[in-house]
């Protein structure tokens, strides 16, 4: 299975511009996932690579093949050898379920024995063996996405697309989907990319995620780098919750800074590996935030601060407290349910990540945000 | 997971781009051509003859002005261009009262038989125009069947003369009044019942509230209609040519016919032509433009709700009985009279039609080879012609509607362009071509001359009636059949033609009623050897209404109720403004 390199990929929709020269390497057999909210480019950035969407310029490769460069390349999207799983599944209802996954192999002119057996061998793969006689219209929700995973699968492609699969799906479906997802694509070891809008897809899915926005890619990394060490803040914010805070760095050696956030009486060292010094933004999970309960064990620190309850919230696993540290509005959460309308929190340095101010949250644009759509310059 | 692993299976080689003799743009390159060609060149010609001295065909010839100043210096042309224009306004305003009227009554109220009416007042549309003229002649003329009946049995008389300009316009109204319902209709339909029941909230009572919300958001349906009926009103040829030949009263239609058939003019004609086109196509365009701004009133919320039905009360059944007795008088008696007319020896009201019955008026149709060679010409045409122009149209749309072509939008405008075009100029323009492109007269002389003209004239008619089900079909499908390895045409003949094929079903049999009995785009192409029967009975009736073209209406009528009755019952064809 081949590499597939995206290389200063540019698109433009009128004036808006949908990617700012992308660039991506998706390793040989990993699950690689495009995250990011609508708009943001992802599905632009699938479909280029389908060869559904035509990019302005910039260059795409499977491997050593190139298949875009400029539009001096523009490979048919017949020819690219991909497998899509289509948001809509896009099930042929005039064919049964084994001619739908039979289509590709028919068109590659595969003997009727081999094709026959291969369709039945996909068909188990995605345990719908049963069904093969089956229409579309037949199958449940979850059953047709499973067909549409088969038929990207057949012929077998080099590639494996898939743009939301799982979004019409319900909540425990779409959870179990993500699992089964995950074990057959390590079975099949095809190169996959996944778009998605939602975090917990991209976290559970993914051997590196890309974090968009805009147009453009703010962070590639494993799942627990974005979340534990995201680069900027638009992906501090956007995946996972993050309390933001204003700050000032006084002092900053390369490997630690000092930092006095607003509302907090004492500075706190924390891991940084800037020097710039001056305003900042800090970010900590809510998660991350400790709890200091009258009479527990474990001694509470001297920069722990007692604030009042001003919301709460119940949800089942955990519970949810608004508090504000100076003016800022700061959410934590706990397992344990705290008593009174008092909380004494302290949050610990080292899961505090610092972004000085000039690194900035979004990149301004002056087109109007732009709906994405992926049949837009497709009919 | 105990799925077998996938690796042991090896693919098959990869199949290497078949070098094909077209690529699948440059195909798109041709279609668009052809498709141009067809559809919008034939228009040159006829602005050419009425710009040259001599017809196109003879050799010599130079650029004048003189057939178009002929023709604004005759008396007789403003008299036509009067008449037409005070027939389209009477025809106009007569069928916007009735339709936008029965398009409340019928879908709005609890009135008695909304049904069975609705049905008898779509018939007229459904039928050849022309036997609902024939049946009008028969039934309603100062001498006619029903007419005299009146006189003679009761004290009430037809208060107007069908020979004349209020007369024909009141029979116009038979097919226009329909036509105005199904746009107003459909209008009204999609209008989301929680409009009403806003203003029923804040205090207006039920009629009030349909008068002062609904009936608003209808303007635009009204407009565009008010629009369609005048602008179709200034090129119909049968009526006046049926009714007006008597007195004398001339349309813009039937001066351009006398003055081709009688002294061919056809420089002159040509430049009347040209300035019908113009005025009927400025007609269309005003339309867009006034029906253009429609976000105003847009208020479909694509959530389907129950239509809340008004309730009139006592008057419901009065309100009935008016409209019954509106049918009865404008569709049931003068079809009534084609069939006794067909089916009798002499039609008066002084002798029981009873005592005359006959079929001789058959025989007739089926001993004469000019009236058994326009059946099976007009038979082949709509089957032959009708199946080809379904498959132009498909493979047109997917082109227009599902490719990456660079020009699809003028190919989307392409087939509504017909729609613009006088059936008379249609006619003369292809008249003009055949002339010019095909000098030995193969094309006119075979029945592929009249076939392709009537072909273009109902390109738009088919394709509206087969562009919404494309549009339904989800452009994932084909996108999924590319990447599978298909290409584009392949994705198109395998997967969206397939989906597609009922509404190509319906297309078909919308186009076989139309081409059946299309008669004016065949006045200038006609020959010896291609009668067809819109335009056989057409000659035939604007010299007499006699038995032998009633009989020749009841057996269109027959045809056409047979194919729609299946297209209904199979595909669910409906019919279409």
């Amino acid at each position: 299975m081949p590499d597939l390199h995206l290389n200063g990929l540019t698109k433009k929709f009128g004036r808006h511009t949908a990617l700012h020269e992308l660039s991506l390497t998706v390793h040989d057999g990993e699950i690689f996932t495009l995250l990011g909210p609508s708009g943001c480019g992802k599905s632009t950035t699938l479909w280029s690579v389908a060869g559904l969407h035509r990019p302005d310029s910039g260059s795409i490769a499977f491997g050593d093949r190139v298949v875009f460069d400029h539009g001096r390349i523009d490979t048919e999207p017949e020819h690219r050898n991909c497998g899509v799983v289509f948001q809509s599944y896009a099930i042929w209802p005039h064919l049964s379920v084994a001619a739908n996954v039979g289509y590709p192999l028919k068109l590659r002119r595969t003997p009727k024995a081999q094709r026959e057996r291969r369709v039945r061998e996909v068909l188990d793969l995605v345990e719908l063996g049963d069904h093969a006689g089956a229409y579309p219209h037949q199958l449940s929700g979850g059953q047709q996405q499973r067909v549409a995973l088969a038929r990207a699968l057949a012929h077998p492609p080099d590639m494996l697309l898939l743009d939301e699969p799982f979004s019409n799906l319900d909540a425990k479906l779409r959870d179990r989907s993500r699992q089964w997802l995950k074990n057959l694509q390590s079975q099949v070891g095809v190169t996959t990319v996944f778009v998605t809008h939602d975090q917990d897809e991209a976290l559970s899915v993914s051997d590196r995620v890309a974090v968009m926005n805009r147009g453009r890619v703010h962070q590639v990394g494993t799942p627990d780098e974005i979340y534990d060490r995201p680069a900027d803040l638009f992906v501090a914010d956007f995946v996972g919750t993050a309390n933001i805070l204003t700050a000032t760095i006084t002092e900053a050696d390369g490997s630690h800074a000092l930092i006095r956030v607003d509302g907090l009486g004492r500075p706190l060292r924390v891991p940084h590996t800037g020097t710039h010094l001056g305003g900042a933004r800090v970010c900590i999970r809510p998660e991350n935030i400790d709890i200091h309960r009258p009479g527990a064990a474990g001694s509470t620190p001297p920069d722990a601060l007692t604030v009042t309850v001003e919301n709460r919230a119940y949800l089942g696993d955990h519970y949810r407290y608004t508090v504000r540290v100076g003016a800022t509005p700061v959410t934590v959460t706990t397992t344990r349910p705290v008593a009174d309308g008092e909380l004494t929190i302290s949050l610990p340095p080292e899961d505090i990540r610092v972004f000085p101010q000039e690194t900035p949250m979004d990149v301004p644009e002056d087109a109007p945000s732009h709906e994405e759509n992926p049949h837009a310059s497709v009919h | 997971m105990t799925a077998t692993p996938l690796r042991p299976y090896s693919p098959p080689p990869p199949v290497k781009p078949r070098r094909r003799p077209l690529s699948t743009n440059a195909s798109h390159y041709v279609l668009w051509a052809l498709a141009l060609l067809v559809i919008v060149g034939p228009i040159v010609p006829v602005v050419a003859a009425s710009l040259w001295s001599t017809p196109l065909y003879e050799s010599g010839g130079h650029f004048t002005r003189d057939n178009f100043d002929a023709l604004f210096t005759d008396g007789g042309w403003w008299t036509a261009v009067g008449n037409s224009v005070l027939f389209a306004a009477l025809n106009t305003a007569g069928s916007i009262v009735v339709g936008v009227a029965c398009a409340v009554l019928l879908t709005r109220t609890d009135l008695p038989g909304r049904r069975t009416l609705t049905t008898l007042l779509l018939v007229p549309i459904a039928l050849p125009g022309l036997v609902l003229i024939i049946g009008w002649a028969a039934m309603w003329t100062p001498a006619g069947f029903a007419s005299s009946w009146l006189e003679t049995h009761t004290f009430l008389s037809m208060p107007v003369d069908l020979y004349s300009i209020p007369g024909m316009a009141m029979v116009g109204m038979t097919v226009a009044s329909p036509t105005v319902f199904l746009l107003c209709r459909g209008t009204l339909l999609s209008i989301d019942p929680a409009l009403e029941d806003a203003a029923r909230t804040l205090g207006a009572g039920p009629l009030r509230s349909l008068l002062s919300v609904s009936l608003p958001l209808m303007r635009p349906a009204i407009t565009n209609a008010a629009l369609l009926v005048f602008a179709l009103s200034m090129e119909v040829l049968g009526l006046p040519l049926v009714l007006g030949f008597s007195s004398e009263i001339s349309l813009i239609s039937t001066y351009l016919y006398d003055h081709w058939t009688n002294d061919s003019q056809q420089g002159l004609v040509s430049a009347g032509a040209v300035f019908l086109l113009v005025a009927v196509s400025a007609l269309l365009v005003l339309r867009n433009r006034l029906v253009g701004d429609t976000a105003r009133f847009t208020t479909t919320t694509g959530k389907p709700a129950g239509v809340r039905v008004l309730r009139l009360g006592p008057v419901r059944w009065l309100m009935s009985g008016v409209l019954a007795l509106f049918l009865a008088v404008f569709v049931v008696v003068p079809l009534a009279g084609v069939v006794l007319a067909a089916f009798t020896s002499i039609l008066s009201p002084f002798i029981s039609p009873w005592s005359v019955l006959t079929l001789d008026n058959f025989s007739a149709v089926f001993d004469n080879p000019l009236y058994t060679d326009s059946i099976v010409n007009s038979l082949l045409i709509a089957g032959v012609g009708g199946a080809l122009t379904t498959l132009v149209i498909a493979v047109l749309s997917v082109v227009a509607h599902r490719s990456r072509f660079r020009f699809r939008g003028s190919l989307q405008q392409g087939m509504l362009w017909p729609r613009m075009m006088p059936a008379l100029v249609t006619g003369m323009a292809f008249f003009w071509s055949f002339a010019l492109l095909d000098r030995s007269g193969a094309i006119r002389a075979s029945l592929w001359g009249i076939g392709i003209a009537f072909a273009v004239r109902s390109l738009a008619l088919g394709y509206s009636a087969f562009y919404p089900a494309l549009a339904g079909i989800g452009a994932d499908l084909d996108h999924a059949a590319r990447t599978s390895g298909a290409s584009w045409w392949t994705a198109m003949r395998t997967v969206v033609l397939r989906l597609v094929a009922p509404a190509m079903g319906a297309s078909f049999v919308l186009l076989f009623v139309a081409m059946l009995g299309d008669a004016e785009p065949a006045v200038f192409l006609v020959t010896d050897e291609t009668p067809v029967l819109g335009l056989t009975m057409l000659q035939l009736a604007a010299t007499s209404i006699g038995g032998s073209v009633a009989a020749l209406g009841v057996i269109q009528m027959v045809i056409t109720l047979v194919v729609l009755g299946a297209g209904r019952a199979l595909l669910g064809v409906r019919p279409r403004a």
